[in-house]
């Protein structure tokens, strides 16, 4: 299965909040939506949730206009909420029902569901009687307890301590591996890279950036390399490369661990090599740059920054 | 359809299992349903202003004057003060007309007046003359009407002494005084009895009224409750709006039904099974026409639906349960209007306002149904009126339905309704 959006438009009354959102994501793959707070992302899934209904655009289903109600979503939204007073049991089966199923096979999935995410032992329990991530799993249970063709899953990850973060990453394994349509929301860029083989970072209702991670990585690593000496701290390795080096490079970052350098037109590496050796700096690393997905989103997202996220 | 039945069946258990709901009907309607078998434990024919009482009144007297006789004291007898200078009034009858009471002599007005204030007497007169007297009381009760009594006895005490100056007697000319009381009379209201009507019409008012404002609350605070807790994002991203809030109003609408025919049935029940107990005492509250019923019912539910799909689009315009006040106000207004128009209204149904009244969605549910029941009304009327309800409230559902969609995802500050009505007319 492939769905694809199409130059999707969205007003709320006189603005414009989404210009034109494409992209697409096949079973098997799982797609990485990102986005600033704000850019747009919540107001496209509500939109491919029939919650809202686009302006101008169109939504495809192998090739064919994406009917919501013939196919069965799973959708975890960021903000969560169920129905604290009611039973674990009471509200999954309730919202699986909504959804369209039996109440017999709602309870079969609603079980088998609790008991892949281990919180069986509480199917009679009200749900405000359960820690934050029990809930946080109960809720993913009623997202998926559909069996659901598409699974949205946005920031599935927040209130999780690690052994249950690792529960939530074989399911999605899970949910890849069965050819499930997966589309993936989250700040966490480190699940994102995990899961995803692809991306599409939206910013101000448009899509900024969007393709196969890994060649995208390529993309924003070419002509980047890492250094690291030996005998300087990399701020006064800066400071020696900017001084000494000029003429060869570019410093684009200052990491941690290295710095992040751009060779400047017609120096090739061993060039910039030779300079170096003729200097007091003692390599102790230097190689291609292979940017993280938290930096190529910042570097694409983060310049109109006005909260946060800024290096 | 399918999804409607759900949100449906889930809502109506919410109320089942809601321990305040199920406990009020269930208590109510044995407590009030109990209530009308009262004539086999307690005698109901003693306070009635009927032949009977007047007998029995005779019968007292004959039982009063001989328990003077034996001048046996009773001991739960009240004091009261009496200062009769010229001795005009007359002891025995003092007993007939004040029943119970023991009366104590005084010397002037002040022991009167002081007896009463250091509470040794409940109340005091003093007789200046055949024709005035002064009545002391601490404190008078709202059912006092000692003065007036007073009042006759001395009325019947000048009769009998002109009586006896004209050497009439006294019993006889009594008799043809009172004549009125053999006075029979037949009564064959061929149109409506506004009397006997009007107060269940006004208890009816009163219930619809209570029923939409409690039930039309308990609907808007589902509907913030659910945006609150941002349930409403998995709820309306599972099943269509329109599902959820037909499911929610018309759960209310039958647990409140259900409520209310409990509550009513068992009062209705119980009464019509005792009725003769009651020497016919509830008629006018009770005793219901099958018609009235039926107006009532299909006239309160209309107006019932109409009001619950708006406040279940208020509900949805706000984020917090506290703030549902502020925008179900507007609301809440119309709804007292309309009750305080058809309250002032009772005595006059056939006037103009009521006529207006009772074909408006907003008001008809109550005006029309107590034209039906008190005033001069065709049958066109009743079936264009709710005619026009039926379809408000399919315009009232559908504008709900648009705004509780628009509304469950935007959270933040109080959306105002005339705004929500704006935006869901806007062209997307």
């Amino acid at each position: 299965m492939k769905l694809e959006v199409k130059e999707i438009k969205k007003s709320f009354g006189d603005i414009e909040v989404l210009h034109g959102i494409t992209f697409e994501v096949e079973s098997g793959i799982a797609l990485g939506l990102l986005g600033r707070n704000g850019a747009g992302k919540t107001t496209t899934i509500r939109i491919l949730m029939d919650v809202f209904k686009a302006n101008a655009g169109q939504i495809l289903l192998d090739g064919i206009a994406f009917d919501r109600k013939k196919h069965q979503i799973g959708y975890l939204p960021e903000e969560r909420g169920l129905y604290p007073k009611k039973t674990v049991q009471e509200q999954i089966i309730y919202l699986a029902m909504l959804r369209g199923m039996k109440k017999k096979e709602a309870v079969q999935n609603a079980k088998k569901w609790l008991e892949r995410l281990e919180v069986d032992q509480y199917w009679n329990r009200k749900l405000e009687t359960l820690s934050k991530g029990n809930q946080q799993k109960v809720q993913l249970a009623s997202t998926l307890v559909c069996d659901p063709e598409i699974v949205i899953l946005d920031e599935p990850f927040s209130g999780l301590d690690p052994v249950n973060a690792q529960i939530l990453k074989d399911v999605v394994r899970e949910l890849i591996q069965h050819k499930k349509i997966v589309i993936f929301s989250s700040h966490q860029m480190s699940y994102v890279e995990e899961f995803c083989d692809d991306i599409a970072i939206i910013n101000h209702g448009e899509i900024v950036l969007k393709g196969d991670l890994q060649e995208i990585k390529r993309e924003y690593g070419r002509h980047l390399y890492i250094l690291n000496a030996e005998n300087y701290a990399v701020a006064e390795l800066k400071e020696k490369c900017e001084k000494e080096l000029d003429s060869y490079m570019t410093v684009q970052d200052m990491k941690k661990e290295f710095l992040v350098l751009k060779l400047r037109e017609d120096i090739r590496r061993e060039d910039f090599l030779e300079a170096v050796l003729h200097t007091d700096i003692v390599i102790d690393v230097f190689g291609n740059y292979k940017p993280s997905l938290n930096d190529i989103f910042v570097a694409k997202v983060g310049d109109d920054a006005s909260e946060g996220g800024k290096k | 359809m399918k999804q409607f039945t759900t949100v449906l069946k889930f809502e109506l258990t919410n109320y089942i299992k809601n321990k305040t709901y199920m406990l009020t009907t269930i208590l109510m309607a044995v407590i009030l349903g109990a209530m009308m078998f009262l004539p086999h434990f307690i005698d109901m024919g003693n306070d009635t202003d009927t032949p009977a009482k007047i007998e029995q009144s005779a019968q007292q007297e004959d039982l009063d004057q001989s328990s003077e006789e034996n001048e046996s004291v009773d001991f739960q007898e009240t004091k009261y003060m009496i200062f009769d200078p010229d001795q005009i009034i007359d002891n025995t009858l003092l007993k007939v007309y004040f029943p119970g009471i023991a009366w104590q002599k005084a010397e002037n007005d002040q022991q009167v007046r002081k007896a009463i204030e250091n509470k040794e007497a409940k109340a005091g007169f003093c007789v200046e003359a055949q024709n005035q007297f002064t009545y002391y009381i601490l404190n008078k009760d709202m059912d006092n009407n000692d003065p007036a009594v007073f009042t006759k006895l001395l009325g019947v005490i000048k009769q009998m002494e002109y009586c006896k100056q004209k050497k009439l007697n006294f019993e006889e000319v009594t008799q043809i005084f009172q004549f009125e009381n053999e006075v029979q009379h037949k009564e064959e209201i061929l149109g409506k009895d506004m009397m006997s009507n009007y107060f269940y019409c006004y208890i009816f008012v009163i219930l619809i009224f209570m029923m939409i404002i409690m039930y039309g609350a308990m609907i808007a605070t589902s509907v913030t409750t659910e945006k609150s807790n941002r349930s409403i994002e998995v709820l309306v991203t599972s099943t269509s709006a329109n599902s959820l809030i037909f499911g929610k109003v018309i759960a209310g609408a039958i647990a409140g039904i259900c409520q209310m025919g409990i509550i009513l049935g068992s009062i209705l029940i119980s009464y019509q099974i005792n009725r003769t107990g009651w020497n016919g005492m509830l008629d006018q509250y009770l005793n219901i026409p099958e018609n009235v019923l039926i107006i009532f019912a299909l006239f309160g539910i209309g107006g019932y639906l109409f009001y619950a799909f708006l406040y279940g689009a208020v509900g949805a315009l706000v984020s917090k349960t506290e703030d549902i006040n502020k925008s179900a106000g507007g609301l809440q207004m119309i709804i007292m209007i309309v009750y305080f128009v058809v309250l002032a209204q009772l005595s006059n149904v056939d006037g103009i306002v009521m006529k207006i009244a009772s074909f408006l969605p907003f008001s008809s549910y109550s005006a029309m149904f107590t034209r039906a029941a008190m005033g001069a009304v065709e049958l066109w009327e009743v079936i264009v009126s709710f005619l026009i309800l039926a379809a408000s409230v399919v315009v009232a559902g559908l504008i709900g339905a648009k705004i509780y969609r628009m509304g469950t995802l935007r959270y933040g500050n109080p959306i105002k309704f005339s705004q929500a009505l704006k935006d869901i007319f806007r062209k997307e």
